[in-house]
Order: C-alpha cells, then sequence, then structure tokens
C-alpha cells in the first residue's frame, strides 16, 4: 500500500490558474522523494495539498490508504498531525525560544508536560541544538533556524514528513547538514517528500525524483538526478 | 480536546505580555470608548432625574371665588379626590393663604399696604402624572371657555409646564441617540484594535494551525484575551466614572438643585442606578472584547 497516493489529482486556483493536471503519484512508506521542477511547476501546490491547506479540484488523495479529500474541516488537525512540514521560510514564531517552539508543536496537540520535557531535548539533540535550547530563533543562523523547524516537524514523530524548498535560504553547506537530517529521519522509517529545485543536492542523493512541468508528471526515475 | 487551564491562562498571559503595546492600545480603547459612553448615560440619568423631579412638582392652582359656598367646596374637593391623575389636594382657606403671604414676605412694605385679606381661597393640586396637567386644568372651564361657577382663575404654569416637557421629550431622544452613536464608535474602535493585536500575530496562528492545533485550541487564548481586555479597560473606566461622578457631577447637582429648588431628588451617588451603570459597562467591555475577538479570528483561522 502507497503511504501517499495522488489518483488522478487536478488542481485550478480561483484566478483559474491551472496548477495541476491529472497527476498520477504513489510513494511507499518509507520513501524519499524529490519533487523537481521550475518554479510554477506545482511542487508547492502538492505539498499543500497533502496537508489539506487547499482543497483539490477534481481527483482524490490517499494517505495511509484513507480519501483526505472528503475529510471533514473537524478532522484536518488529526491529519496535520501525522504529517509533519518544513518550510523555506522556517515558519518559527520569532518572540518563542528554540523549546517553546518546539514544545509548541506538542501542546497544540494536548501532550501533557513531562511528555514534552522529555521528547522536545531528545529531538533538539537529533538536529544538533540541544545547546541551543533557550535561544531566540532571531539568534540563530538560517541553518540553525532551518533545523529548529525540523524538530518542529517531527517532535511529534508524524510517519510523513513533506519539506517545501527547506534548502531554498540555505547556502550549500547548511543545506548538505538539512539533507543529512532528512536522510536520518528517513532512515527511521519515515516517509519524506520534499519539493526543490536545487540541482546539487538532488544529483548528490541519488532518490526518487519526480519531474514536474507545467502541472504534468513528465519524469518519475528511481535513483535519478536533476536534469536529464 | 482536552482544556488544559493551564496552558490557556500561560499562553493569554505571555501573549499579554509579549504583545505589551498592543495590549496596552485595546485596554485603553476599551477603557476611554466606554468612559465616554458611561459619563453620557450618567449625565442623561441625572438631567432625566432632575427633570423628572421638576416634573414631580408641576401644581395645579385652583383659586376659588369669594363667593363660594362651603358645599361647593366640599363638592370640588371629592370631585378632584376621585381623578386617578391626582396624588395630592390641599385646600387653603383664605385665612392661611394670607398668613402664607405674610410669612413669606416678613418686613416688606408691602404688608403695610393690605387691608382686611384680599386673598383667594385655593386647592392646591399635585399630580401623579404630570404630563396631564393641561387636562386637568380644562376640567375647571365650561364649554363656553369660562371658568365653571365658584373658581375664580386656574393656574398651572402654561407656558412653562408646556416648554419644560418638550424639552425632556426631546432632550430623551437626542440622548438616547447619542447614547447608540457612542457605543457604536466603542465597539467599531474595540473591534479594529483586537482585529489589529489578531493580525499582527497571524502567524502565530499560522503555525498552529500547520502543526495540527483545532479551531478551538487556537481561539481560546484569543477569546481569554478580548476578554481580559474588554473587563481591565471596563474597569478602569469605571474607576474613572467613579471619580468623575462623586468629585464634579454630585457638586454639580447641588448647584442645580439650589437654583432649580427642586425639593427631592434623586441624587445620584445615593442611588443604585449608577451601580447598574457600572456593572452594565463592565459586562458589555468583556462581551465586546469576548465577540471583537472572535469575530476578528474567522478571518485568520481557516488555514
Amino acid at each position: 500500500m502507497n503511504m501517499i497516493e495522488l489518483r488522478n489529482v487536478s488542481k485550478v486556483y480561483e484566478d483559474k490558474s491551472v496548477a495541476l493536471k491529472n497527476i498520477n503519484i504513489g510513494i511507499k512508506k518509507g520513501e524519499f522523494v524529490f519533487l523537481v521542477g521550475p518554479s510554477g511547476s506545482g511542487k508547492s501546490t502538492i505539498i499543500k495539498l497533502l496537508i489539506r491547506e487547499i482543497p483539490v479540484t477534481g481527483g482524490a488523495i490517499f494517505i495511509a490508504g484513507r480519501n483526505i479529500c472528503n475529510l471533514k474541516y473537524s478532522r484536518v488537525p488529526q491529519l496535520r498531525r501525522n504529517i509533519g512540514s518544513v518550510f523555506q521560510d522556517f515558519k518559527l514564531l520569532p518572540n518563542k525560544t528554540v523549546f517553546e517552539n518546539v514544545a509548541f508543536a506538542l501542546e497544540v496537540i494536548g501532550r501533557p508536560g513531562y511528555v514534552i520535557k522529555l521528547q522536545v531535548p531528545q529531538v533538539l539533540k537529533l538536529v544538533g541544538l540541544e545547546h541551543k535550547m533557550k535561544s531566540y530563533p532571531h539568534q540563530l543562523s538560517a541553518g540553525e533556524q532551518q533545523r529548529v523547524s525540523i524538530a518542529r516537524a517531527f517532535v511529534n514523530r508524524p510517519p510523513i514528513l513533506l519539506a517545501d524548498e527547506p534548502t531554498g535560504n540555505l547556502d550549500p553547506v547548511n543545506s548538505e547538514g538539512i539533507m543529512k537530517l532528512l536522510s536520518r529521519i528517513n532512515l527511521i522509517g519515515t516517509t519524506v517528500a520534499m519539493a526543490t529545485h536545487d540541482r546539487n543536492i538532488v544529483n548528490s542523493m541519488r532518490r526518487r525524483v519526480i519531474e514536474l512541468e507545467e502541472g504534468e508528471v513528465i519524469r518519475d526515475q528511481k535513483r535519478g538526478v536533476y536534469g536529464s | 480536546m482536552i482544556f488544559r487551564p493551564k496552558y490557556f491562562f500561560g499562553e493569554t498571559f505571555s501573549g499579554l505580555r509579549r504583545n505589551f503595546l498592543m495590549f496596552f492600545t485595546a485596554i485603553s480603547t476599551v477603557a476611554i470608548t466606554l468612559f465616554m459612553v458611561g459619563f453620557f448615560l450618567i449625565i442623561v440619568y441625572d438631567v432625566q432625574a432632575i427633570l423628572s423631579s421638576v416634573k414631580s412638582q408641576v401644581e395645579v392652582a385652583v383659586y376659588l371665588k369669594d363667593n363660594a359656598t362651603q358645599e361647593f367646596r366640599d363638592y370640588l374637593e371629592s370631585e378632584i379626590k376621585s381623578w386617578e391623575e391626582v396624588s395630592e389636594v390641599v385646600f387653603i382657606s383664605k385665612e392661611q393663604a394670607l398668613e402664607k403671604f405674610k410669612a413669606d414676605n416678613e418686613g416688606s412694605d408691602i404688608l403695610k399696604e393690605i387691608q382686611g385679606n384680599p386673598l383667594p381661597a385655593s386647592f392646591e393640586i399635585r399630580l401623579s402624572s404630570p404630563e396631564k396637567v393641561e387636562q386637568i386644568a380644562l376640567r375647571f372651564l365650561t364649554k363656553e371657555g369660562t371658568y365653571i361657577d365658584g373658581v375664580d382663575e386656574v393656574i398651572y404654569g402654561q407656558n412653562y409646564v408646556q416648554k419644560l416637557f418638550q424639552i425632556t421629550a426631546i432632550a430623551g431622544s437626542i440622548a438616547f441617540l447619542v447614547i447608540v452613536m457612542l457605543l457604536l464608535a466603542a465597539i467599531v474602535l474595540i473591534y479594529n484594535t483586537i482585529r489589529l493585536s489578531i493580525h499582527a500575530r497571524r502567524k502565530e496562528i499560522e503555525v498552529m494551525k500547520l502543526v495540527g492545533a483545532t479551531n478551538w485550541f487556537v481561539r481560546i487564548p484569543f477569546l481569554f484575551e478580548g476578554f481580559f481586555e474588554g473587563v481591565v479597560g471596563s474597569i478602569i473606566a469605571v474607576i474613572m466614572l467613579f471619580f468623575i461622578s462623586n468629585y464634579l457631577l454630585i457638586r454639580g447637582e447641588k448647584a442645580i438643585i439650589d437654583t432649580l429648588r427642586v425639593k427631592e431628588l434623586a441624587i445620584l451617588g445615593s442611588s443604585n442606578v449608577i451601580l447598574y451603570i457600572y456593572a452594565g459597562i463592565i459586562i458589555l467591555g468583556g462581551l465586546i472584547g469576548l465577540l471583537s475577538s472572535s469575530f476578528a479570528l474567522k478571518r485568520y483561522i481557516r488555514v
């Protein structure tokens, strides 16, 4: 069974621009997949559809076998608790410390205090920031901020991790660090899908590559490279 | 969702601490606007109280001819007493009238001029419904427009009374309009301030929704905050009103009472109404804060 499955998915935005045309993608549990393609090819749209930030126009999306397109609005938070998401702009709260930013994700889902005190340092250790728990985001480098955001996405141990251009704001050294981190998270068994147009990263990782162009899948290759 | 007071209060107060400027703005907006509403409400209540006690002193004086018989007097008295608009009838005989006149003008030269008793006997009629004063006065007239036999004259301050009632009515509706307008302005201002403070934290809401917070989870700290701002702001307004009404209004009232010679006046400080006004303002403040947050959130919560 596929962990993530898109069946004949299309998306037309309110301004009539067509983002996705009849997309079919299946991603297995524990896979690591790159979504590549130029800006506007539909990568980010797929990420947004998966966390139900926007609704599909046609087709169906299955996560762990469940159609999320007819999910009740009140069930959406439940879906998002099973999907960690990481963004290009980190989306950290500037007035909360590193610890609080990560703890936030657990508080939101109603985890008790002792679990938070246990799990947050663990995950911060995983991303190598256990010594910066009390720092505020603006005191960290961009690479460190992104690692905090990955810690927040992963602290709840979701089965799926989505990353939308996670290295878009980072230099090559920091990007490499982030990729190592995502690989480790993937090794633990997490299904990872990452949208990127960073050629070097894709080429060095040699993972499955799904290439999009103008809303269509033009290539789906195991152990692929960025461009043909 | 499990209700966790510690988290929600914690979030509310850390929210307040971190957004102190927004918090301060919201509270002072509530305090100032509700102070205006309350201040005007108290003034209006006061003016109405003064007017109604002036009104309650509207009297009809029925002067009798000297040749009116005892029989006629008795008949007239029982007739007047049977009218339901009348609260009190006092008969003043010629002698009593003269004594009163003498007492009022003690030491004046005018007393030397008086020979015999030129003053008429009269009935003084107090009314329970002062607005009916004209109708009452008309009952002493015949169809031809002259006074009935035995009655010399009926005086009730014709022009003065009518103007008083007109002014009361107009003042009442203007006051109502102004209060409604002030209240609307207060609601719009408070709503906008709270909306701005939520707008400033839209990123926080976005992140909460992304990590799987339910709408209620996002909403509750904001609702607490709006409610808290509304209540604190209105308590400040009430404190200001308390001082203003105790130190300024009551003095003003006394001056008015002295000039108008109003006898029985519901003095503000001693009245329960002001406590209702205070309580109303605090409840209103809390409600406006809560509802403003709730409405303002709608736009941001659907991520």
